[in-house]
This record gives C-alpha cells, sequence and structure tokens, in this order.
C-alpha cells in the first residue's frame, strides 16, 4: 500500500503498530464469547417459527418440559417488560405471542442440561398456527389490497426528497438515461455464528457474554425486555468473530439474560449457521429506478429516484438504511434538481438491517451505471464525466448541505485515472486472455460514504483513561470506552491516539473495549464511527490526562512549577505511581451536524464522508458467462491514516466482499423460505477468487477528527461491485443491472453472441 | 461409549466417547481446546480445520472414534512453550488477523501445507487456503504471511 502524506512529528498515528490483540488470535487463547463455559452451565435452543406467516392460536409446552433434562420453557409470557426490540423501532417480539412474520422468529427458548437434550425437547413443544397469505414481493405488498404483515401498514417508510425542478431539468438534458436495478439480499456471512453466555448473579442482576456492536444500547435494550434497571445488567461484547452490521441489532442478549434469571444458572446458546442464516438480518434488496438527464458536456441537470427496499418482517435499521440509500443515489455529484422517492416495506422475507455499506452499496451500483451509460450517450470518458460533477469543498450538495468539511471526490478520481490499470486498460483490454473465448476489460466507480448516524439522531462517544502503577512498577494507562473490537483493529488504533496523547509508548497502553464494566458509552462500531467517535474521545480524556498531572506535576516531583514545566509527561506520571498515585480523567464528544435540516428526513444529510474510488480489471468468459476479477484497486480518502496496515486490510476485505456482491452472492427466499442455508449454497469468495489488489491512500486532514482521521470500514467495499460490472459492460456489451452477476445472468446478457 | 486414545499436541489422553461424538466438539467441550472454532458445521468453512496425522481436516466432519490412536495437533499445539511459531509470527507482521475467527484453521491449513512442502509457490498456497473462508482479510495478507515463510525455507 502507498501512502501520500507530508511528514509529520507523530510518533504512533500513521505508523504500521501490530495488532495489540494478533497475539491472542494466532494462539488460539483468545476468548469468543461462546468459548466461555461456567460451573453449572445449561444450554439453550430456540424454537423459531413453522411458517413464514402465521396466527399464534396456542403454545403448549408441557410435554417439552417433561423431556429429561429439561428445567425450563420459556415463551412470550416469560418475557416481563416490552416484548419487543429494535434499534430504530422496537416492533420485533423477544418471544412471539399472537402471529409469527418470518421463519426466523422465535417463539420459544427451551433451557435444558445438554445440547442434545435441549433439541429433543424443541419437537414436544406444540405450537398451533394459522397460516396466512405470505407477504413476498416488496412492490405487490405496497398495494392497498395486499395482507398486512403489521397493522399499521406494509410501507415503513415513506421518504420524499425534492430540490429544484427536474421536469426543467429533463426538458434541458441532451441525453436522458433510465433503468431499472435490482440488488441481492447479501448476507454478512461472519464466520462467528451468534453465540454467548447468559449469567445470573443470583440477585436479579445479569452478566450476558454475547459478541455484538453497541454494548450500551444491547444493556438498554435488554432492561426494556425484562423489566430490570440497566444498572444490573452488565453486557460484555467484544470480541467478536466478525459482525459487518449483522450483529448491530439485538440477536440473542435478551434470550441469554432471560435464561439465565429463570434458572440461576449460566445459560449458553450457540446458533448452528443455518439458524444464524435463517433468523439473521441481511443487506436490504432494493429496486432503484433511476431517471438522469445530463448537458452535452455531461454536467448532470436532472435526477430522479424511486426506490424500494425490502426490511423483511421488522423495522430494524430499514428506515435509516433507505435515507442513507437515497443520499447515496445521488453519488459524489452535483445536482440541483432532484425528485427522489424512498419506500421501505416489510414483507415475509427474513429480516433486513445493518450491513456494511448501509443502502449505499446497492445506490452506488445504480448510480455509478447511470454515470457510464451517460458517457457513453455522449461520447464521453468516464472518467471525465464524474470529475465535471464531482463536488467540491464549498459546493451546495443535491441535499442542500454546503460542504464546509474535508472533500476527497475529485482527489480519489485523480488517483484511479493515473492508477496503471486505468492508465493502460486500452493496452490491458487488448492483451491476449486467458483462453481465446474470453475477454478482458476495465471497469471504475467512485463514491462518498456519509459516516457516523446523521442529522437528527444522538452520536457522541466517551472515554475513559486511568493511569495506574504495573507489576514491574512502571506507569500504565488503562482506556476503556465501549465500540467493541469486531475484528477491525479499533482497539490497536485506540492503542495507537492514547499513545500519542499521553506522549507514551504503546505498549504501556492497555485498551479495554466492549464491556459496559470497563468504560463508558462511547456508542456502536457501525457507520464507519468508531475510530473517529472512540478517537475523539480518547483524544479529549488524554488532554485531560496531560492538564491534570501538569497541575500536580510540582507537587509529584518536589519542584516549582518552573522546573515542573519542563519535565516531560512519562516523567511525571513514573513519579506519581512511584508515590502510590493514581489518577484518572474522562473525555467526551459528540459529532457535528450539518445546519441544514430536510423536513421530514430522518438521519440527512451526513457531513463526514469517506471518498473511494475502485478500478477492476475482469476477465469474462464468453462461452460460458463466468467472470474472474484479474486485479483491482483502490484510491481511499479516509483522513488521517492511522495504521496503515490496518487500512490495507480494510480496503483488501472490503474489495473481495464487495467483488461477492457483484458477481455471486444472493440469500434466495421463496415464498417466505431461506434456500441458502450455508456455504455450501451461498458462496462467498475464496482465496482462489480474490484479485491481485493495490491501495493507495490520498490523505487528508479531517479538521473534526482525531489527528485527522476520518473512517474508512464501509466504504471499502462499496464502487468496486459497479467497477466490476461495469467492466463486464465493457468486456460484453451487456448491462449488468440485475446483481450479481452469475455465469448465467452474464451468458443470457452478454455470452455466447460475442462468442459466435 | 466407546474408548478411544489421542494423542493431541504431543499429550496422550484416553476418553469414552459417543459413537457420533465429532471431533470438534471432543476437543472443544471435553478438552477445552477452544481455539477450534465451528464456523457451519458441514465443512465448508473451514474454521474447525486441525491436523490429523499430518492431514488438515475439518474436525466437524469427523467422528472422534475415526481418531483413535490418531496425532492431532491444533492451534494451541502451535507454541506449546509459549514460543510463536514463525508461521504465527508471520501471521502477526503481515496483518493476516483481523477477527481472528478464520485463524486458527488458517494456521492449521498452512501448518500441513508447509509440512508436506516447505516451500509452495503464491498459487499452491492459494489452493491449499481455498477451503478456509475468511470474510475480513480479503485473504492477500494471509497469503503473503504463508509466503514469507515459504519463501525462509531451505
Amino acid at each position: 500500500m502507498s501512502t501520500t502524506s507530508a511528514p509529520d512529528k507523530l510518533r504512533w498515528v500513521g505508523k504500521p503498530v501490530p495488532r495489540v490483540d494478533a497475539v491472542g488470535k494466532v494462539t488460539g487463547a483468545t476468548k469468543y464469547m461462546g468459548d466461555l463455559t461456567f460451573p453449572g452451565m445449561l444450554w439453550g435452543r430456540v424454537l423459531r417459527a413453522a411458517h413464514p406467516h402465521a396466527l399464534i392460536k396456542s403454545i403448549d409446552t408441557s410435554k417439552a418440559e417433561k423431556v429429561p433434562g429439561v428445567v425450563r420453557v420459556l415463551t412470550h409470557k416469560d418475557v416481563k417488560g416490552l416484548n419487543g426490540y429494535g434499534i430504530a423501532v422496537p416492533d420485533q417480539p423477544v418471544l412471539c405471542h399472537d402471529k409469527v412474520r418470518y421463519m426466523g422468529d422465535a417463539v420459544a427458548l427451551v433451557i435444558a442440561e445438554t445440547r442434545e437434550e435441549a433439541a429433543a425437547a424443541l419437537d414436544k413443544i406444540e405450537v398451533v398456527y394459522e397460516p396466512l397469505p405470505v407477504v413476498d414481493d416488496p412492490e405487490r405488498a405496497m398495494l392497498p389490497d395486499s395482507p398486512l404483515v403489521h397493522e399499521g401498514g406494509n410501507i415503513h417508510l415513506h421518504t420524499h426528497i425534492e430540490r429544484g425542478d427536474v421536469e426543467a431539468g429533463f426538458a434541458a438534458s441532451a441525453v436522458i438515461v433510465e433503468n431499472t436495478y435490482r440488488l441481492p439480499r447479501q448476507m454478512h456471512a461472519f464466520l462467528e455464528p451468534e453465540q454467548g453466555v447468559g449469567v445470573s448473579d443470583g440477585n436479579g442482576g445479569v452478566t450476558v457474554y454475547c459478541g455484538a456492536q453497541h454494548p450500551y444500547r444491547d444493556q438498554m435494550q435488554i432492561s426494556r425486555a425484562l423489566g430490570i434497571k440497566p444498572s444490573r445488567i452488565r453486557v460484555v461484547a467484544s470480541p467478536v468473530g466478525g459482525a459487518f452490521g449483522g450483529k448491530d441489532e439485538i440477536t440473542l442478549q435478551i434470550l441469554l439474560a432471560m435464561g439465565a434469571l429463570a434458572t440461576g444458572r449460566p445459560v449458553k446458546i450457540v446458533l448452528s449457521r443455518e439458524e444464524s442464516v435463517v433468523a439473521g438480518w441481511k443487506r436490504h434488496p432494493m429496486v432503484i429506478h433511476m431517471r438522469t438527464g445530463a448537458a452535452a458536456d455531461g454536467r448532470i441537470l436532472a435526477h430522479q429516484v424511486r426506490l424500494v427496499s425490502d426490511t423483511g418482517a421488522y423495522a430494524s435499521l430499514g428506515g435509516p438504511v433507505t435515507n442513507l440509500a437515497l443520499e447515496g443515489c445521488t453519488g459524489v455529484y452535483r445536482m440541483e434538481n432532484i425528485l427522489m422517492d424512498g419506500y421501505c416495506v416489510y414483507t415475509n422475507n427474513g429480516v433486513a438491517g445493518a450491513f456494511r455499506g448501509f443502502g449505499q452499496l446497492q445506490a452506488n451500483y445504480a448510480m455509478e451505471h447511470q454515470m457510464d451509460l451517460l458517457a457513453e450517450a455522449l461520447g464521453m470518458d468516464p472518467v471525465a464525466i464524474r470529475r465535471v460533477n464531482a463536488l467540491r469543498g464549498g459546493d451546495v450538495n443535491p441535499l442542500g448541505h454546503t460542504m464546509v468539511e474535508n472533500v476527497g471526490a475529485l482527489s480519489v478520481l485523480d488517483a484511479a485515472e493515473r492508477c496503471d490499470l486505468w492508465a493502460r486498460r486500452h493496452e490491458l483490454e487488448a492483451e491476449p486472455p486467458s483462453e481465446p473465448w474470453k475477454r478482458r476489460a476495465v471497469g471504475l466507480a467512485v463514491e462518498m460514504q456519509g459516516t457516523g448516524l446523521g442529522v437528527g439522531l444522538p452520536d457522541y462517544g466517551a472515554a475513559k483513561i486511568d493511569l495506574v502503577r504495573g507489576p514491574d512498577g512502571r506507569p500504565r494507562w488503562r482506556v476503556g470506552l465501549s465500540c467493541p473490537e469486531i475484528g477491525q483493529g479499533n482497539s490497536t488504533t485506540y492503542a495507537q491516539m492514547a499513545a500519542e496523547g499521553l506522549e507514551c509508548d504503546v505498549g504501556d497502553v492497555e485498551v479495554y473495549v466492549g464491556d459496559t464494566s470497563a468504560g463508558p458509552d462511547s456508542g456502536s462500531c457501525t457507520a464507519s464511527r468508531s475510530v473517529y467517535t472512540g478517537g475523539n474521545a480518547i483524544f479529549h480524556a488524554a488532554t485531560a490526562m496531560r492538564e491534570l498531572l501538569r497541575k500536580k506535576a510540582p507537587a509529584v516531583l518536589g519542584c516549582t512549577e518552573e522546573e515542573a514545566a519542563q519535565a516531560e509527561l512519562s516523567e511525571i506520571a513514573r513519579a506519581a505511581v512511584a508515590k502510590g498515585i493514581t489518577l484518572s480523567a474522562d473525555g467526551a464528544f459528540i459529532w457535528p451536524e450539518s445546519k441544514y435540516k430536510l423536513q421530514g428526513v430522518f438521519g440527512l444529510p451526513h457531513i463526514i464522508n469517506t471518498y473511494i474510488a475502485h478500478v477492476a480489471l475482469v476477465e469474462v468468459d464468453v462461452l460460458t458467462g463466468q467472470v474472474e476479477v484479474l486485479r483491482s484497486f483502490a484510491a481511499i480518502d479516509c483522513g488521517k491514516v492511522v495504521n496503515p496496515q490496518g487500512v490495507q486490510g480494510q480496503s483488501e476485505g472490503g474489495m473481495v466482499m464487495g467483488m461477492g456482491y457483484a458477481l455471486m452472492e444472493d440469500t434466495l427466499i421463496q415464498g417466505g423460505h431461506t434456500l441458502t442455508k450455508n456455504f455450501s449454497t451461498y458462496i462467498i469468495p475464496t482465496s482462489l477468487d480474490a484479485p491481485l489488489m493495490e491501495t493507495v491512500t490520498c490523505e487528508s486532514f479531517e479538521p473534526t477528527g482525531p489527528w485527522g482521521a476520518k473512517g474508512v470500514g464501509e466504504a471499502v467495499m462499496v464502487p468496486i461491485a459497479p467497477a466490476i460490472a461495469l467492466a463486464i459492460r465493457r468486456a460484453t456489451g451487456a448491462l449488468m443491472d440485475h446483481a450479481p452477476s452469475t455465469s448465467e445472468r452474464v451468458f443470457t446478457k452478454g455470452g455466447v453472441r460475442l462468442g459466435g | 461409549m466407546a474408548r478411544v486414545t489421542l494423542t493431541v499436541n504431543d499429550r496422550q489422553v484416553t476418553l469414552d466417547v459417543h459413537p457420533g461424538e465429532r471431533l470438534v466438539d471432543t476437543l472443544r467441550d471435553r478438552l477445552g481446546l477452544t481455539g477450534t472454532k465451528e464456523g457451519c458445521g458441514v465443512g465448508e468453512c473451514g474454521a474447525c480445520t486441525v491436523v490429523v496425522d499430518g492431514d488438515a481436516v475439518n474436525s466437524c466432519l469427523v467422528l472422534t472414534v475415526q481418531c483413535d490412536g490418531a496425532a492431532i495437533l491444533t492451534v494451541e499445539g502451535l507454541a506449546p512453550a509459549g514460543q510463536l511459531s514463525r508461521l504465527q509470527r508471520a501471521f502477526l507482521e503481515h496483518g493476516a488477523v483481523q477477527c481472528g475467527f478464520c485463524t486458527p484453521g488458517m494456521l492449521m491449513s498452512a501448518t500441513a501445507l508447509l509440512a508436506r512442502n516447505p516451500r509452495p509457490t503464491r498459487e499452491e498456497i492459494r489452493a491449499a487456503l481455498a477451503g478456509n473462508l475468511c470474510r475480513c482479510t480479503g485473504y492477500e495478507q494471509i497469503v503473503q504471511a504463508v509466503e514469507a515463510v515459504a519463501n525462509e525455507a531451505e
């Protein structure tokens, strides 16, 4: 990976510091939450719905309770508080009472001495259902005569955004392109299925060990469902064996807490992969219709969007995802005339929620296709048309926000244009393919990813730093904050930033994350926000700690104020711990928001953006439709790079996950039943599929960021998908308006005709 | 119940197991070797990979009774005295670890490969790891870590 940046005096930020959690992970010593065992531990199994849409007439657990080894069988009657959860709207039952809305709905929890006994008892629970018509097509679900998934109607959210005059814009346009894009239901496919243990404290309190993305919100949701105070609930959510948004919502936490409190014994639940696939959230499938008009010089004059998002049985984050998708539908471009309607619709097709990219992946796939199609219609270069339209600092963006923050659209576009893949694309495309019936081509796409939760949503973070005496008598700095380590490496970047702020060695910092008892609430590990938010909180806590130490320096060192002012911070810290003094400091940070508010649209606009351009070289077999990505390139503006190796890992992992989205991944659900329940039928990229990858960072300094940093976790998987699809178009002439570009689709749309 | 004797990480253990018990459960639940992970239960993800008599196998697809008399190496056996193996150090140096859930399986597949073929080519490495899914890294840093060890071999 290469980086363009000015030299600085930073000692830890920007350096390839080895991960602080890696030794435990390569030795097997790291305990994930499902690896934990406790004396007297019981096993829980969840009874899921037998129909995708049905009324529950009765639930009889008496036979199950008699199965040998069974300790308790819990149903909705045992939910003492609100029988619901959901990050935005708590409309998903903890245990269903009168209705099930998808095959993953939880109906009962069996707790037994062994896994086998719990499984045997599942079959003995008698649930009488009255099946209802299955709502499986979001377009039909919006019609007035559709059966209802929820009584309030199947349209969970309709967002309308209008600026300028699109009709006048279309009338003035030299060309108009209009297409409908269909985007798949991608699965997170984290390697660790949902699992954890609930442990009662014997006194009405409980500890829930369950890998997740926001322990304090989990604590709140458990508290709300159980009707006990948050202070009686400790949540340990870290480390996590991959999440990508799929562990943002409640998974097992409430059931674990209920089981532990009902039995007074530790209760463990481990989902099988099949159960995880059926019950867990997915990326929203969307149908996006776009009509875009441009002047002869390429300027976009009008852009009209209709977007329908299938959120499945429950809301979770379906509303915010729809809104962020609408924002993404404007790309990185200037637009004065827009008319956009987004619908988030309930169906019985599983559940959809947060997933890396959060609606922007679907939107960017559509928008970047529109840009290439406009370029084709106008005879323009794909980079040139993007450059003409790209947002600059000071521009008013399509949603009305004036871009006063760092704007990197042009810098990543320039880097992509200069990269070997794009600069030599004609040469690379003309090179002989590996077989005569294959075609090579290069595609490019660009994106900006809004980070943070957006306008109107509380977005903040806090961190705590303790100075303590280590076992060797030297100062140790304990940094506590709640954003869990979900694999992205935030615990390492936190250690780097703390060491920078505390003027100490990174090895003297201990980071505690993802535990409500170890640090204050720093919010969720989502929305590319954990380094930016947690880092800012650490920056403020470290500043407070430095001031505290400076104030105490004369007393600690036994010298004058003038002499103390000359002392290094490490010297003061050493003297303090030698005297048995321990100190604590807190820091908190509240996200900046746009002053511009959209009427009736929560969460928009976002103002801190990550900018990224991807370029892909593909080889298409025109006889079979099979596509191989040979090489790919990423240019990323994520502000100041805190850990180059970490950014490279994010970039490469993102490119391969985005490649999966472009070429192979779709969770198939038919009539409410999931067809692709494991990795034998849901195929994700392997080591043999990964392309040769190159990453360049176009470093910038975000003034509101910690040491200039922004976020990087989501953008890295976004424009690679349209870049690949646009390369397929260049190779075959086919418009891949229905992702993923499976062999069948590529063959049907652009296959043998070219070969023949 | 059936009596089996296994050599796990150079330590001999004798156990009475149900004939249907999977090796992954024996390792994790009976022997407390939770470094071995289960990701799919059907031999597709490779997270449960261990080395049995020199071969990398999915321990979710092997019954413990099938391993009677076998020598089994798990991730815990790679650094028995706390001294990391060259391959483990390469994983640290190359940033090959993110969430870490696939890491034990990756290490075991690579260990089996390097024992059989100390100087594999990049393509041989990619093929040897093709049965181990990773959702975080995009594989490149993992392949580079194994390559680094291969390049140092005599």
